[in-house]
């Protein structure tokens, strides 16, 4: 019978356990021992107990002696949070020492969705005065984050108010899972005085966490902000605590000898980023922004003109930077990028224009220099010039001019007839000497301009005579920016150094001791005659202090102005003319320097739209001049009388309505 | 004099040494786990500990006779209470498993593992030679008195239990002699049985567990964070343990509830492999010690009896540092004498009154 002989079987083998595992029973005497032998199923549930207590083994095995030290890392960083310390940013101030950027304590609320329950929304809601939606909205924020997410910070309401703020603390305790964040926000004091020439910050987006930012750091977008933001920016230090699973802080005597698995650096302080002081003077930027401000668009730059420091330099209208980097809502963000008179562009280095009749004074140099004309040969003009089929034309007929005259009275057509000995090609080797169509090497995304030359008109539709009479001046395609014709010009009034502007003079701790001091950079000493400067530098006093001179409106008494005014025609073809201002209208240009000898300062002055450069730009050049002089460089104001022929005191009323 | 001697002499001597010593550990272990649990839960354990001796030498003591006679009636009675309990049990984390008299309550599943250890001695021993002549009939009669209590235990649902009453059976079906082939043929009917219901007996929420188990990176719940936090505090301890009441998961809370189902990684992360290691070669001879117990009795149903005890200490055992480390998914099932609770304590002294009840026994008196 077959079950029976399995069973037999069963007993029949046998195993060694009652003898290796149990030597009592067999020193107990009992004498019938063969039948204690254990069976078949026995046996193998000894060998499945040894077997998986093994398997166990072997997983503890690896678990703590193989990975334990990446576990322990692991459970490590369970109860210790690190926080990072935030470095403050580093102030940028103006020559003398006034805070144009600073930094203000704020105060955010965060909240790890893991540790906040319901009552505790609640209570948070009540305490920060929170809507039934925007409490709704927060429940349905923090209640969407599940496994590791729950775990990390949520941002639920920044930069508090102070009275919000004490309610918060004042209820802690009842708020687990609640953290209340102090940080710093960038502040602009001056509000949107120099804001082109400072830029603004914002969260740092996906591109810069991979450059080392975090989550809710704040980076330089535009202007010093951004080119300074290495040296701005400091390095942030960190704080690590204990805290339980709760999320509850836990001191290191709670943790008695279980804080000593915590890593020995417990604390890092921060390292605040450096103060830039600039060459900026607030009180001349003042100056200037508020001369700028009696137009609807428009631009300027002074410069000192024996070491290229910028002093000022504005662009009009400009945004209040307090309110830019994602604190505007989509609307206002819309009506600033729409805005016809384009306050987000920084219309002094990132746009460029044509420089119209400034631009004289450059074939005016290349025919001095390279003795193409006797500058007192006069050449007369009817009004009009014919170059071929083309009629070429000037503000009125000047009649026989100069040289002088027609520098200072803008004579276009002594420029045609110049233009013709002269060529394209040295009017571009001269530009070029100046810093036109060159990048300037401030780095603030400022634009190059552009100088044509014979190969590029070659490259772009053949050249013909008319393009270097446009390019005489300063039409045609020379595009040039507000502080390459400062810089230019300071170039004329130093006597032939061309400077590298500079905007940042030193970088100091926050203590005030300095680190970086910079100093000018000479680009190119110029290969000018001093007889061929002075003979400009008199032109161009003329142009305001003479009486036929296309800035004689600007004339101020006992103020020592060489200058040119400029007239830039503008693209006939432009869009979008419903925006109140006439976009048809001219550009005006007044670019000069002052004193005329020895020159202190350079400045330039773009009017959008503004009309005739003599009439609008100049006078608002000449109330910047002045304004220099009275009040930030008195000792250097020049004294009229002493000077003798240098100025000459007006004896004739202007010639009204100007010189056209 | 001489009685006493005598009693003590009865006393099964490496027995109560593996459980003493598991007693002490598990107290030990239990003093730091319930250092941040809820006050009074260390002495409510002592407490159960001594009643659980109690137990212990009252069941030992018991006439085998007795225990032949109730047999039946304790697995009509619990199988009764399992019933009741569906109806007007107290519902504890969303299942019905307790009686509850005020803090104290009465799991009756806990009651069914020593009631179906008994009913299966019993039916198996009953009728040596019908077991030989007869087995179908045993192994269909002895799957269906397991099967109907383990399926009621599941609609609680307890999975972690049910699995234990059905491991528990099958152990004891495998132990007994019959026919091999016998076994075989059950076995992969019952394997197929199993799966069908993993595919479609399970509560959602068993599933999750599973699936968790499965590809923990998913976690649609954060079901895998208490599983993934017991791993930190087993492999943190590395070889020697982080010190005794100084394991961070276990004091700072990073271990959930961890006095009933993850006490093994509060050992794990204080004591280190060398106090696991120590903690398996306790647990170890404890089970195979209980073996060579059933090995040595001459008669069938003390044989039967602590082969069940046996598989009952090994099931928990495994199962329970099985999930703890990672193997198995979470499922409740404690830890024999280092889990907290009444039910776990007073299951197991009972079962172990019964080893010693019939390790006394092995000779006929």
């Amino acid at each position: 019978m077959k079950p029976f002989r399995r069973s037999k079987l069963h007993f029949d083998l046998r195993i060694g356990l009652t003898t290796s595992l149990a030597p009592s029973s067999a020193s107990s005497g009992e004498p019938n021992a063969t039948s204690l032998r254990a069976p078949l199923p026995l046996r193998i549930a000894v060998c499945v107990a040894v077997v998986a207590f093994l398997g166990l083994a072997g997983r503890l095995v690896q678990l703590q002696a193989l990975l334990g030290d990446d576990y322990l890392q692991r459970s490590t960083n369970n109860f210790i949070r690190e926080r990072e310390l935030e470095a403050v940013r580093g102030q940028i101030r103006d020559r003398r020492g006034e805070v144009l950027a600073d930094n203000r304590p704020t105060f955010h609320v965060y909240a790890t969705p893991r540790y906040v329950s319901q009552v505790t929304l609640g209570r948070l809601a009540r305490l920060l005065k929170l809507s039934e939606e925007q409490r709704e909205a927060l429940a349905k924020k923090l209640g969407s984050k599940r496994g590791g997410e729950a775990s990390k910070q949520v941002l639920v309401a920044e930069d508090i108010s102070r009275d919000q703020l004490a309610a918060l603390e004042s209820e802690k305790d009842l708020l687990p899972g609640i953290d209340i964040e102090a940080r710093t926000r960038r502040v602009y004091p001056q509000k949107a005085t120099a804001a082109h020439l400072l830029g603004y910050l914002n969260m740092a987006g996906p591109e810069d966490l991979k450059r080392g930012y975090k989550h809710g750091d704040y980076v330089g977008r535009s202007g010093l902000e951004q080119k300074l933001e290495q040296k701005l920016r400091g390095s942030p230090g960190f704080e690590r605590i204990f805290v339980d699973a709760h999320g509850r802080r836990k001191s290191e005597n709670e943790l008695g000898k279980m804080a000593q698995l915590a890593p020995q650096e417990m604390r890092r302080d921060p390292q605040p980023g450096l103060t830039a002081v600039l060459t900026i003077d607030l009180d001349l930027q003042h100056i200037v922004e508020e001369a700028l401000s009696r137009h609807a668009s428009a631009a300027a730059a002074v410069v000192e003109a024996d070491t290229g420091r910028v002093l000022a330099m504005a662009s009009y209208p400009s945004p209040d930077p307090n309110l830019l980097g994602g604190r505007l809502t989509r609307g206002e963000a819309q009506r600033l990028e729409s805005d016809p008179f384009r306050p987000l562009l920084d219309k002094s280095l990132r746009e460029t224009y044509y420089p119209g009749s400034t631009f004289k004074i450059i074939p005016a140099l290349a025919a001095l220099e390279e003795g193409l004309i006797d500058p007192d040969q006069k050449q007369v003009c009817y009004g009009r010039y014919e170059l071929g089929r083309h009629v070429f034309r000037c503000m009125k007929a000047h009649g026989p001019v100069p040289l002088h005259e027609a520098l200072s009275q803008s004579c276009n057509v002594y420029f045609y007839h110049l233009a013709e000995k002269v060529g394209l090609e040295r009017m571009a080797r001269w530009a070029e000497r100046f810093g036109f169509g060159q990048p300037m090497g401030l780095g603030l995304g400022e634009a190059s301009g552009f100088v044509p030359t014979l190969d590029y008109y070659k490259q772009h539709g053949g050249f013909r005579g008319g393009y270097a009479l446009n390019t005489a001046l300063g039409q045609g395609a020379v595009r040039a920016s507000v502080l390459q014709l400062a810089m230019a010009y300071a170039a004329l009034g130093n006597g032939g150094k061309l400077y590298q502007p500079m905007l940042v003079e030193r970088l100091e701790t926050p203590s005030g001791d300095s680190v970086e001091q910079f100093a000018p950079q000479l680009r190119a000493q110029l290969p000018i005659l001093p007889s061929s400067l002075e003979r400009l530098r008199r032109a161009l006093v003329d142009v305001v202090a003479d009486h036929k001179g296309t800035a004689s409106t600007a004339f101020i008494e006992g103020l020592d102005v060489a200058g040119k005014s400029g007239t830039a025609q503008v693209r006939k073809n432009r869009r979008g003319e419903s925006s109140g201002w006439d976009q048809l209208n001219d550009h005006a240009w007044f670019v000069g320097y002052s004193p005329s000898r020895n020159a202190k300062i350079a400045v330039a002055v773009l009017i959008e739209h503004g009309g005739l450069g003599g009439h609008v730009a100049a006078p608002t050049a000449t109330r910047i001049i002045q304004g220099y002089f009275d009040r930030i460089d008195p000792e250097h104001k020049p004294r009229p009388i002493a000077e003798g022929p240098a100025i000459k005191l007006r004896t004739t009323l202007p010639a009204s309505a100007g010189a056209r | 004099m001489s009685a006493l001697r005598r009693t003590w002499s009865l006393v099964d001597g490496p027995l109560t040494a593996a459980v003493v010593a598991l007693i002490g550990l598990g107290l030990l272990n239990l003093y730091s786990a319930t250092r941040v649990a809820p006050k009074g839960m260390f002495s409510s354990q002592l407490m159960w500990i001594a009643i659980g001796l109690v137990l212990l030498v009252g069941v030992a003591v018991l006439d085998q006779q007795l225990l032949k006679r109730l047999a039946w009636p304790a697995y009509l009675g619990v199988t009764g209470l399992l019933v009741a309990v569906l109806l007007v049990g107290k519902v504890v984390n969303g299942s019905r498993r307790w009686f509850g008299w005020g803090s104290y309550g009465i799991q009756p599943s806990e009651l069914m593992k020593l009631s179906l250890i008994l009913l299966g001695a019993h039916l198996f021993s009953s009728d040596p030679q019908g077991l030989v002549h007869r087995p179908w009939r045993y192994v269909l009669k002895w799957h269906a008195l397991w099967i109907v209590p383990a399926l009621l235990i599941l609609k609680q649902p307890d999975l972690g239990t049910a699995l234990l009453c059905g491991l528990l059976a099958l152990s004891l079906f495998f132990l007994v002699p019959l026919p091999p082939k016998l076994k075989l043929w059950v076995f992969s009917v019952g394997l197929s049985g199993a799966f069908l219901v993993v595919r479609f007996g399970l509560k959602e929420y068993q599933k999750k567990r599973l699936l968790t188990f499965l590809h923990p990176e998913l976690d649609p719940t954060g079901t895998g964070y208490h599983a993934r936090q017991a791993l930190f505090a087993i492999g943190s301890g590395r070889l020697f343990g982080k010190g005794y009441l100084r394991g961070t998961q276990n004091h700072l809370q990073f271990l959930p509830e961890h006095w009933t189902d993850f006490p093994f990684a509060v050992w794990a992360e204080e004591w280190g492999l060398c106090g696991c290691l120590l903690l398996l070669a306790c647990f170890l001879f404890l089970i195979l010690w209980t073996l060579h117990i059933a090995s040595a009795c001459r008669d069938r149903f003390g044989r039967y009896l602590v082969l069940g005890c046996a598989a009952l200490l090994f099931w928990h055992v495994t199962i329970n540092i099985a999930m703890v480390i990672g193997l198995a998914p979470v499922v409740g099932v404690t830890l024999p004498l280092v889990s907290y609770g009444g039910s776990s304590v007073l299951t197991v002294m009972a079962a172990l009154g019964l080893v010693y009840n019939v390790s006394a026994r092995r000779f006929p008196l």
